[in-house]
């Protein structure tokens, strides 16, 4: 997505002094972000960050001080309207599970006006899932499937997954992301993903939001984290004094390896100290939760 | 209202234990030894001769007004747990997200459980209330039958008879089910709160205004306060009375028109559409609880 775009088009989401708190506690601490339409978006933090918060507050499902819109609208006040263009799984084991599978595809087709059945019905091809079948009855790995094809089936702009796959083996994980990019980011849709599994993510993200105790610590897009970001390994010790004198935002010792990540540091200063490459996720994810902000003024 | 009607249906999906496997249970149950001992002669002439000779139409209608009773009173007591149970039945198993990741409102959803509560989950009950009627219909007319008193004449009578009684159940329920309406609406909204809890505290709760007014108020006792009197006057449906109470008395056959004009008659119409209003008001605050607290 270029910055054209993002200026022409108005946001998905947009989010001014966003604000929660239950009871005494403040779990977000006035969060300032937009979201473009069309991108893909990881957000990322530990547990209690307040990631399932704030996507709770962009569905509709939690009340906020500031300002919060989701396709222009008012999500707490506007929950049922917004969607109709707003699918979500928050939990995987959320299916009704008193209902057949068949029993499902016919309710939602006949409550939501964005549901295909027919599409919903294609994408279980090929699975163990037969119409017959209670929800209950199936497994873990399965009932991820179901879900993910009903969201699939539902024509909508916008698309959140928190912790879609939280208790699935690897390989439904993988067919979970491969489907979902293969079958439905097909369209000009935004999604927004949340998972500890980051690196699982990292190759379908276009942005990524770091949260740190209700505050945004990162919100960038992947290109320009390539660009910001540098991981250099140092196996020479005398070279080490060099490399610290760079600046590391993070440094750890990993097979007796040093490993520094640096903010901003163009890689011509590095030659020849050490091997060079962008950090992963889950490594910048590390090394930015140890410090204060990571790029405040790119968050707002 | 595609999706509204959708909605009620899913209640009857979800409780069709309670509301259609258990009765159609309980009709086999019924129905099976009845059969076997009509079959293996064990039903003495008390039943299928003298009775039948003497009053043939009066066991025909007392027959169905028994069924229709017992079948009244057990939706009474399905209807009571299922406003405790099917109002909270969404958070279950973080179900509560799925539905909200629905494009329907919270007072919507509530809407459609109270709907269901007057219409799919009753019809239901009255339709095997229908069929065991029904069925002990047609043991009686053959066991008659075969003590001669059979035939088309008596097949014709027999059938009015049940088209009779079938409209009375049926504005039974229609009136009875508006009447307690409050109640249930009451406990569907209190289980949004509460849960399983709303089974103890929509009992205790009349009793706790009752004292409230007591203790503020004074009088002899609790049960003598106004609030005591009016939910006494509000919990009695009664339909025993008036018209039936004296064809019970007297041999003449039964009169659904008549049995109808005094029902409505006696209805307090007054007192169903505060009711309502009442209904309303309560599965709208209950909505607004259930969108604003985030249960998940």
């Amino acid at each position: 997505m270029t910055e054209m775009s993002t200026t022409i088009l108005p946001p998905i989401v947009s989010a001014h002094g966003l604000k929660k708190s239950f009871g005494r506690k403040e779990v977000l601490h006035g969060l300032d972000f937009e979201i473009p339409p069309g991108r893909i978006y990881g957000v990322i933090g530990h547990n209690g960050a307040g990631k399932t918060t704030m996507l709770n507050a962009m569905l509709g499902l939690t009340n906020c001080e500031g300002t919060i819109r989701v396709l222009g609208e008012d999500p707490f006040a506007r929950r049922a309207h917004l969607m109709e263009n707003v699918a979500f799984i928050s939990d995987v084991a959320s299916l009704p599970r008193f209902l057949r599978v068949r029993e499902l595809f016919a309710l939602l087709s006949n409550i939501h006006p964005n549901f295909s059945q027919a599409k919903a019905q294609s994408f279980l091809e090929g699975t163990d899932l037969k119409p017959d079948l209670k929800i209950k009855h199936l497994s873990k790995g399965m009932i991820a499937q179901l879900h993910l094809a009903v969201v699939m089936a539902i024509d909508a702009k916008l698309l959140v997954l928190d912790e879609p796959t939280l208790g699935l083996d690897i390989t439904y994980r993988k067919r979970f992301y491969r489907r979902l990019l293969e079958d439905y980011m097909t369209e000009e849709r935004t999604l927004i993903i949340t998972t500890h599994q980051v690196d699982e993510i990292e190759f379908m993200l276009s942005d990524i939001m770091f949260i740190r105790d209700g505050s945004m610590i990162l919100h960038m897009q992947m290109e320009t984290v390539n660009d910001k970001f540098t991981q250099l390994v140092v196996n020479d010790p005398s070279k080490q004094a060099a490399a610290r004198a760079l600046g590391p935002v993070y440094e750890e010792t990993r097979f007796g390896q040093t490993v520094m990540i640096f903010d901003g540091v163009p890689r011509s200063q590095f030659e020849g100290l050490g091997n060079i490459s962008t950090p992963t996720l889950s490594d910048l994810f590390v090394a930015l939760m140890q410090r204060p902000t990571a790029n405040p003024e790119t968050a707002k | 209202m595609k999706a509204f009607v959708a909605l009620v249906h899913r209640e009857l999906i979800e409780h069709r234990g309670a509301f259609v496997l258990a009765p159609l249970i309980l009709v086999a149950v019924m129905f099976v030894p009845t059969l076997i001992s009509f079959a293996t002669g064990r039903v003495d002439g008390r039943f299928t001769g003298f009775l039948f000779a003497a009053a043939p139409m009066r066991v025909y209608e007392f027959g169905f007004l028994a069924f229709g009773g017992a079948w009244c009173l057990y939706l009474i007591g399905v209807l009571f747990f299922y406003c405790a149970d099917g109002f909270s039945a969404d958070k279950r198993n973080n179900a509560m997200l799925f539905w909200k990741s629905m494009p329907v409102s919270d007072f919507k959803m509530l809407l459609a459980k109270l709907t269901a509560t007057l219409t799919i989950l009753p019809a239901m009950i009255y339709a095997t209330a229908l069929l065991s009627a029904l069925l002990l219909f047609a043991i009686a007319f053959v066991s008659s039958s075969f003590s001669g008193a059979g035939g088309l004449v008596m097949l014709s009578h027999v059938g009015l008879v049940y088209l009779q009684i079938a409209l009375a159940l049926l504005l039974v329920l229609v009136i009875g089910l508006l009447w307690y309406l409050p109640f249930t609406a009451l406990v569907g909204a209190m289980a949004t709160v509460v849960g399983r809890w709303a089974i103890p505290l929509s009992l205790l709760l009349p009793g706790l205004v009752a004292v409230a007014e007591w203790v503020v108020l004074g009088g002899l006792s609790p049960v003598h306060t106004n609030t005591w009197r009016y939910l006494s006057y509000r919990a009695d449906f009664q339909v025993s009375q008036g018209y039936l109470e004296n064809w019970f008395s007297t041999d003449v056959p039964f009169s659904v028109s008549a049995f109808a004009n005094d029902l409505i008659a006696r209805t307090d119409w007054v007192q169903i559409g505060l009711g309502a209003v009442f209904a309303i008001v309560a599965i709208y605050l209950a909505s607004e609880y259930r969108r604003r607290v985030n249960d998940n």
